[in-house]
This record gives structure tokens, sequence and C-alpha cells, in this order.
């Protein structure tokens, strides 16, 4: 409507601006900015403030601030929670020598990887069982898996521990009332507990993207008689792959973060056979008073989920 | 199949065509019944961790194995009563406090980043980006050093530390329901000589609100669940939320399991009805298009 000029209002348009700016010459842009663009207001700063400074003061200067702690020698309590400095790569020396730091680095790279592929089979095959399910069930099931994708994390936990321990629902169900299996595969257990608790989220975003696969393209399939397995890895599994890639991703990061689910069935233990990083972390900076220790396992956690992201960047650019 | 009909001879074309289409059809029968059978499997083992949670809860005389309940309410009225009650209710003001901050900051500065020019917006906006993906177990102990440098370790600076874990992505979620919402409403309002506070509380406000609803439930869903943080930020006992005490009963003495059960489900109740509400935000759908004419 815009585009085709309305005579009335142009009139009134002309009317309003002295008579002799229509008469003249096309005027040179002026200098200076241009009117048309949206030029900076201070209103911004007020509306961007709050966010700003708050993200500045507690979470990039103190993510900065970790890293440098990480090479001094700050404790928790005694003479070193005052009177700490900068220690060099001491810390770093000591990691090198920590067969703790390089048993928790190993555990945390099982968890991770163990979780990813145990979230996505699982959720990708739920998202396809789904599709062809019939309605009740999949109501069913469907409930119940986002059930304990909602669950809080310290729920999950308490569940997965009452459920492992020795008397507990798997060890009756499967006629050994008595072993304890969170004690003997402890690290199994705490995957498993954590692929239960993440698999909802895949299977909801995984569901949504099936059902984004123009139909002509898995008819064309049919048509040229491939199998199901086919049509499954040479079509459906392709067409996926990004929002696996982002799937796989937000997994990572919230496997590394879920703190709560291994601290309330194991707490690390035992024998630290499930202390991931982050609990050592914890455990060195709060539990064994050592601050500038834990920093410093921290730094390493933020290495780890660099390398995870940039092999994710390199697997989403890859053209099938 | 298709190709094994044109090869065939015409004669004999009719009759040999019917079998093969009857046996696809009892195959993708019998294929439609063994997905059915796997998905009720996996239902089932989905399932079986959560059936002590809910008989536990309901049971007098609990452990940890799976038993039939002598049924009783008394788990649940203990789990409300006197301290459980209390962490409770400081989860509720951490959450919420939390929730308000975070979502309160996060519309303002996603209208601005959503709207306005800022100089450097695209780095910035890479950066907040970064910061959703920062493990928050490194911030744990800059903060702590912090906090209790200023005398912070209790409930509200908690909450504000909580608010700001929260609020890059919650930045990110607004401000692409900010950029749904057609320039042209917010220049029309403009036209009538509406200021900047009103545009955001008549305009922007109401049209973006499912994201901002969808932001605050995100936020509150966290900081909920959160525990690490206010394992290390808040030491009184009585200000702890409801996370850390279902972790205290664990550890407690004389371990009363029923309680346990009760406490964690209705610890889970909150979460669960608002990712109800949040689905029923989306499935309603909100169509702005219809705002604008021609």
């Amino acid at each position: 409507m815009s585009s085709q000029a309305n005579p009335v209002a142009m009139a009134g348009v002309a009317g309003a601006v002295p008579a002799d700016a229509g008469a003249a010459p096309r005027p040179s842009p002026p200098a200076g900015k241009r009117a048309d663009r949206q030029r900076f207001q201070w209103s911004s700063l007020a509306l961007l403030g709050p966010s700003l400074v708050l993200l500045a003061v507690l979470f990039v200067i103190p993510v900065i601030y970790a890293f440098y702690l990480g090479f001094t020698n700050l404790e928790l309590v005694g003479p070193n929670a005052v009177n700490w400095h900068f220690t060099g790569t001491q810390n770093l020396q000591r990691l090198g020598s920590d067969p703790t730091f390089f048993l928790s680095l190993r555990l945390t790279l099982i968890f991770i990887v163990g979780s990813i592929v145990g979230v996505v089979v699982i959720g990708l095959a739920l998202a396809v069982l789904l599709q062809n399910a019939v309605t009740w069930l999949r109501i069913l099931v469907g409930g119940i898996v986002v059930v304990a994708w909602m669950m809080p994390a310290i729920t999950a936990g308490m569940t997965w521990y009452a459920s492992t321990t020795a008397s507990g629902t798997f060890g009756t169900l499967l006629g050994m009332p008595n072993s304890d299996f969170l004690h003997h595969e402890p690290m199994l257990i705490v995957t498993l507990a954590n692929v239960w608790s993440q698999t909802g989220f895949a299977m909801l975003v995984l569901g949504a993207a099936l059902r984004n696969i123009p139909h002509e393209v898995l008819e064309a399939a049919d048509m040229e008689d491939a199998s199901r397995w086919q049509r499954f890895r040479l079509i459906t599994l392709p067409m996926l792959r990004p929002t696996i890639v982002t799937t796989v991703l937000l997994i990572t990061l919230i496997s590394l973060a879920n703190f709560a689910l291994i601290y309330v069935m194991t707490q690390g233990g035992p024998g630290n056979s499930t202390n991931i990083l982050p609990l050592y972390s914890y455990q060195q900076a709060f539990e064994f008073n050592n601050l500038a220790y834990g920093a410093i396992i921290g730094n390493v956690m933020v290495l780890v989920c660099a390398i995870f992201g940039v092999i994710y960047v390199r697997a989403s650019r890859v053209r099938t | 199949m298709t190709a094994g009909v044109s090869a065939s001879p015409p004669a004999a074309a009719a009759a040999p065509v019917l079998p093969p289409a009857n046996a696809a059809s009892r195959r993708s029968l019998s294929n439609k019944a063994v997905s059915n059978l796997l998905l009720a499997l996996f239902g089932a083992a989905f399932l079986l961790p959560m059936v002590w949670l809910v008989l536990a809860s309901l049971d007098s005389n609990a452990t940890w194995s799976v038993e039939i309940p002598h049924l009783t309410g008394a788990n649940f009225a203990a789990a409300l009563s006197g301290s459980n009650l209390q962490s409770i209710i400081n989860s509720i003001v951490l959450s919420g406090v939390s929730t308000a901050i975070a979502t309160v900051c996060g519309a303002l500065a996603a209208y601005a980043l959503s709207r306005r020019r800022i100089p450097w917006k695209g780095p910035l906006l890479l950066i907040v980006l970064f910061l959703t993906g920062v493990p928050l177990a490194i911030l744990i102990i800059p903060i702590f050093e912090l906090f209790s440098d200023l005398g912070w370790l209790s409930i509200l600076p908690c909450a504000l530390f909580l608010a700001v874990t929260t609020l890059p992505f919650e930045i990110y979620l607004i401000k692409n329901f900010i950029d749904a919402v057609p320039q042209d409403l917010e220049e029309a309002a403009r036209m009538e000589r509406a200021g900047t506070t009103q545009i955001l509380l008549k305009v922007i406000g109401p049209l973006a609100m499912p994201g901002i609803a969808a932001a605050a439930i995100f936020g509150f869903v966290t900081a909920w669940g959160s525990f690490l943080i206010p394992l290390v930020l808040i030491t009184s006992p009585n200000q702890q939320p409801g996370s850390i005490a279902i972790f205290g009963f664990i550890g407690a003495a004389h371990v009363q399991y029923g309680n346990i059960a009760a406490f964690s489900l209705i610890y889970a109740v909150p979460i669960f009805l608002l990712y109800a509400l949040s689905s029923r935000l989306f499935r309603g759908g909100f169509v702005l298009s219809g705002a604008v004419r021609g």
C-alpha cells in the first residue's frame, strides 16, 4: 500500500514544508551522520546497564580472576588465606604429578562420552519409536521419559541412589537383592543415571527434527525400494545431523555441570572412582581448603569444554 | 516389488502380486508390534527408578527396597513441617528473587540489543553467547572469595549470583522473541508519542510475553535445581534451600527413608507444574503477523 503513493497524503506533506524546499535542486547529502540511520541513544545505556554491570562484575571478571587464582597459593583457611601470592607454575607441576587428577580427567571423559552416546542413541530410538507408536503408548512412555528429564538433579540422584544401593529396586529385580550396584559399578551407575535424566531432552528435540523431515524425501526413497535401515541411514540421519550436533554440545555442557547428581549419589567415591573434575575441584577447594588448586582444576575443565566445543564446530561444518 | 512385477510375464502377473502384498502388510503389522513392544520396554526401564520414590513416600516404614507400602500420609506431613518447610520457603525466596532480577534485567537488555543501535553489538552478543557455555563450577571459587570478603555468604547475595548465571541465556531467549515483534507496531506507538517506558510496558512487554515467561520459567527451574552454588554460598543452615536439605537427610544419624522420598517428590512438583505451564504457553502459539496488515 505504501509503495503506491497516496496523492492526498503527499499533498499534505508537501504543504507542511516550506514552499521553496520542493523547488530547490536535490540537496547533496549533508555532511555528518545520516538522519535515517539509527543513532546511539543514551537511554540504551540505561537499558543495558544492569545486565552489563552484573555480567561484568559477577561473571566475566570472576572467570578471569579464577584463571589467575589457579596460579597462586590461596587457601580457604590458615596463613595463605590472607597472605597469598602468585606462585607461577607450581600448581601446574602439582597437577602433572597428581594421579587423582589424571584419574579424574579420565573419569570425566568416560562420563561425558558415555552420557552423549547413551542420550543420543536412546533419545533417537525413542523419537523414532514414538512416531510409529499407538497413541496411548506414545503419551504414556513419552510422559515417563519427560518426567525423568524434568526432575531436579537432586531428586534424580536420590531415586537412583535408592534404586541401585543394596536391597534397591534393581538388585531385587535381578534376583540379587544384597548386591550394591552403586558400590561395585559406580561409574556405570552414575552415567546411567545421567543418561536417564537427560534423554527426555534429546527425545523432544530429535522428535521435533524428525517431524520436520519432508515426506516427499522419504516417499522418494520408498519408490527406490530403499529398506527401512537404508532410509534411516541415508536420509533421516544426515538430515538430523545439525540437531544431533547441537544436542551433543548441550548434553556435554549439562553433564559437566551435573555436580548435584553425582554428589548426592556417591560424593565422588567410593575411593575417587566417580570423582569427575567438577567434584574434584570442589573437593580440593572446599574440603581440602586448597582454593588455588581447585581453581586450576577448574581451568582444566574450561579447557576440556573448549576442546569439545572446537570438535563440535568442526563436526557441524563438515559437508556430507 | 514394482521391478519384480514388470519383469514377470504379463500372463502370470495377476496371480503372484497378491501374496507378496499380503506378506508386506503382515510384515509391517509385525514391525508395528515390535516397535510398540520396544517402546513399552523403554518406558518400563525409565519408570523403574521412580517406583521406589512413589511407594516409599507413602510407606510408614519405608526402607531402600521396594515394598508394598503401609499407606500413610505422615511422610508428606513431615516433609512439609518444621525445618523442612523452612527449606522449601528458602527455595521459593531464592528462586523467586533470582528469577525476578534475571528476567527484568534480561528483558531490558534484550530490548536494547534487539532494537537499538549499539556500538560493538556483534562482539557483545558473542560474549553473552560464550557465557552461556562457561562451566559454572569454575566461577564458584572466585565468587566465594568475593562474597566472603564482603560478608555476603547468605541467601540474597546467593540469589543475585544465581540470577547472573541464568542471565546470558535469558537475554538470548527474550531477544529472539522481541526480534519477532514487528517493528511497525513500535513505530505506530512512537507516532502516538509513546515514550520508551510506555513502549516497553504496553507494546513489547505484552507481545513478547511468551518469551519473557519462558525465560522466567527457565530461570526459576535452574535456580530451584541449583545445588553447588547454595552449598558454597549460603553458610547459615536455616537459610539453605530444599536441595541441600534433601542431601542432609541421607547423612542423618537415623535415616528416614519415607521422608526423603516424600520430600524429593514435593521438591519436584513445582518444576513439573512450571513445565506444564510453559508447554501450554507455546502450544497456543502466538501469531504476530496478524497484527500488521497490508
